[in-house]
């Protein structure tokens, strides 16, 4: 592993000596933040969580445990701890607090405000913890690294597919997850641009809703008797896209294009229902990125401040392809797509 | 329960205060164990900072135990305190960086959780409208209130009052003492000392010339401000203002007055019970991280740890009795 690992860094440092300049290359070899370097493998990794009882939290702790299964058998982890705050970030803030007083190497974070961990993750950057935040990240630099994809870039794309396919005239539901969150309220703001763009649009009303499928039917469902005409829904969650059509079709109604996520239950009742949609992901491995990111910034290789991940496009043409793996992942899980650890070098070298 | 007659009240002060004790006692026992615990677990806890950051996570659980815990002695019950903590922390994070000031924002949460307390304690109390129902409708509304203020987390709070709440001095432990000591003074006044019989038996009360509408009033001013308060310190605690960052203190300073021995229908219960409730509550987090329990362990753990704090009160009344 040593080997392959200084291999591909003595390959990263090259492609960045040759695309831009000198300065770049002595960058590359610089510690990312928060790490002093006296923290020697194997590393205890705390993943601080917000809840742990959605499926999609499942399955990234699912990523997570197996991708610290493959660094053990490295040597260079030997211990992984969670928490569960429980949807509260004071709890939050305590366990990461704890985290810091038992001195763990690393810190994995799901913030559960964006603002509310910033000064005890502070305190844990200034202790020499490595930090990477992912998912839903956190106002503040004093991290490691933060990995995510852009919600505003969603929220963009997601926009402009649906008005493309009413070809800008036509009235549409806006599905949001609940308000006052980060990630909610920067999926619905990069949407603007394009709505406000085409005013043909008309939002007949906006929901917010937990991202959970019950919630989002029983609010559809009520929207649905209000509103007799519908021509698109613009939903800015999987689970929610998946109540939408299931409140639909309860009552009856002609199924309209819709937006979402690569969760199971709408890519399935999408492809059962014979829907025109879009779809991309919030691929579950941020969590397994993070660990390894969290593991190659403590050995001293450079991680960049932002690893933005892509954000990939199912549509009509390639929903057959995240069906096909279907049956691997649970019934009301995410369908994400692979990785391994060359995936992640590439992630974090870009 | 207390005596209208000043010399009888001086005889019965110290046989209430034991039997209000006496039900708290397997509380206390569990509560010094799983401090003694925590000690033994991580060292540092015994340290300056150590009891700092450990009475700064505990410091607004307690308030809003303590608020939740005052209306439960009146008979009533508020489910807005959530919500109020969230409002708290959103103006404190709007204001006190602003025109305002520190000192203009700290007197805007505060007459903001007096009001809000005060206007809810008055629908409630003249309007005989059900506590419950009330509060509930006071959630929606203060929840919607706090998120048009900062319709997402931001703000900002001045850098020393954070560092002087939340620093390395245990300046929050502190506030809570006094915080306490002023609980006693306020049960000194007359409203105070109405202020159990107000829950008790409210008609025997009005009857023997209580003020009862005004006590149970001023209970939900103070309880409003004490929300506010706690918005304040996690704001504080935070260094910015998040507009749903209160919502889990609901149901946690119901669980924590409740823990303490708070009685639902008014009257019953101790302050301190509420107190030690909320640093069960709390300390159970940390414990719980020492231990290593897995998260689902933790939830399994948690249930036990409420039932046997208490129910160890009533199993020693249970062989008393046999």
């Amino acid at each position: 592993m040593k080997k392959r690992t200084s291999l591909w860094a003595t390959a990263g440092v090259f492609c960045l000596g040759v695309l831009t300049t000198v300065g770049f290359s002595v960058q590359a070899n610089a510690a990312a933040k928060c790490i002093t370097g006296d923290r020697k493998p194997p590393y205890t990794l705390g993943w601080a969580n917000i809840y742990s009882v959605p499926t999609w939290m499942k399955q990234t702790e699912g990523t997570i445990t197996s991708m610290v299964e493959e660094l053990k058998k490295e040597g260079l982890v030997d211990e992984l701890v969670i928490t569960d705050a429980q949807g509260d970030a004071n709890t939050q803030i305590q366990q990461i607090q704890s985290m810091i007083d038992a001195d763990v190497d690393a810190i994995l974070l799901i913030a559960g405000s964006s603002t509310a961990p910033a000064r005890v993750i502070e305190a844990a950057c200034a202790k020499g913890i490595a930090v990477i935040n992912f998912d839903s990240l956190v106002d503040t630099d004093q991290v490691t690294a933060k990995i995510n994809t852009d919600s505003n870039k969603w929220g963009d794309t997601a926009a402009k597919w649906l008005i493309e396919q009413l070809g800008g005239k036509g009235k549409i539901l806006v599905l949001n997850g609940p308000a006052g969150v980060s990630v909610s309220e920067d999926r619905r703001a990069g949407a603007n641009e394009a709505l406000a763009a085409n005013p043909g649009i008309e939002i007949l009303a906006e929901t917010n809703t937990a991202y959970n499928v019950a919630p989002a039917q029983e609010a559809v469902t009520s929207l649905l008797f209000a509103h007799p005409e519908i021509d698109g829904v613009l939903s800015l969650g999987g689970a929610l896209s998946a109540g939408a059509i299931l409140a639909m079709d309860k009552q009856g109604r002609p199924m309209v294009p819709i937006t979402g996520e690569n969760a199971r239950q709408f890519l399935e009742l999408w492809k059962d229902k014979g829907l025109t949609s879009w779809a991309t992901m919030q691929p579950n491995w941020l969590g397994a990125l993070a660990a390894y990111a969290a593991v190659k910034a403590l050995q001293g290789e450079d991680v960049p401040a932002f690893i933005e991940v892509p954000l990939p496009i199912i549509d009509n043409s390639n929903i057959d392809e995240y069906l096909a793996r279907a049956a691997d992942f649970p019934a009301d899980g995410y369908i994400y797509s692979p990785y391994d650890q060359k995936l992640f070098d590439e992630l974090i070298a870009q | 329960m207390s005596t209208p007659s000043a010399v009888a009240q001086r005889s019965l002060y110290w046989p209430v205060q034991w039997s209000r004790n006496r039900g708290l006692f397997g509380l206390f026992v569990v509560v010094v164990g799983f401090l003694l615990l925590y000690a033994y677990l991580f060292p540092g806890f015994l340290s300056v900072s150590g009891v700092a950051k450990f009475t700064q996570s505990w410091f607004p659980l307690a308030l809003v135990a303590m608020a939740q815990a005052i209306l439960m002695l009146t008979g009533g019950i508020s489910l807005a305190i959530g919500p109020l903590v969230s409002l708290g922390a959103v103006v404190a994070a709007t204001t006190m960086t602003g025109p305002p000031g520190a000192l203009g924002g700290i007197a805007a949460v505060a007459l903001t959780g007096l009001g809000i307390g005060a206007v809810s304690g008055v629908i409630v109390v003249r309007l005989r409208l059900p506590a419950i129902v009330v509060t509930l409708a006071a959630a929606f509304i203060i929840g919607g209130v706090a998120l048009l203020i900062l319709p997402r987390p931001g703000g900002a709070i001045p850098l020393w009052f954070s560092e002087l709440l939340a620093g390395n001095m245990p300046v929050a432990l502190g506030v809570l003492v006094v915080i306490a000591l002023l609980w006693k003074v306020y049960l000194a006044t007359p409203l105070g000392l109405s202020l159990y019989a107000a829950g008790e038996n409210p008609v025997g009360a009005y009857r023997s010339g209580v003020p009862v509408d005004a006590a149970r009033i001023v209970a939900y001013a103070i309880s409003g401000l004490l929300c506010t308060l706690a918005g304040l310190f996690v704001a504080a605690q935070t260094g910015s203002g998040d507009p749903v960052i209160g919502n889990a203190f609901t149901l946690n300073s119901i669980a924590a007055a409740v823990l303490g021995g708070v009685g639902f229908l008014g009257g019953r219960g101790t302050m301190r019970g509420a107190l030690a409730g909320s640093l069960l509550l709390s300390l159970m987090i940390s414990v719980m991280f020492f231990l290593g329990f897995s998260p689902v362990a933790q939830y399994v753990a948690q249930g036990l740890i409420i039932i046997g704090a208490v129910a160890l009160p009533e199993i020693r009344r249970w062989r008393t009795v046999v």
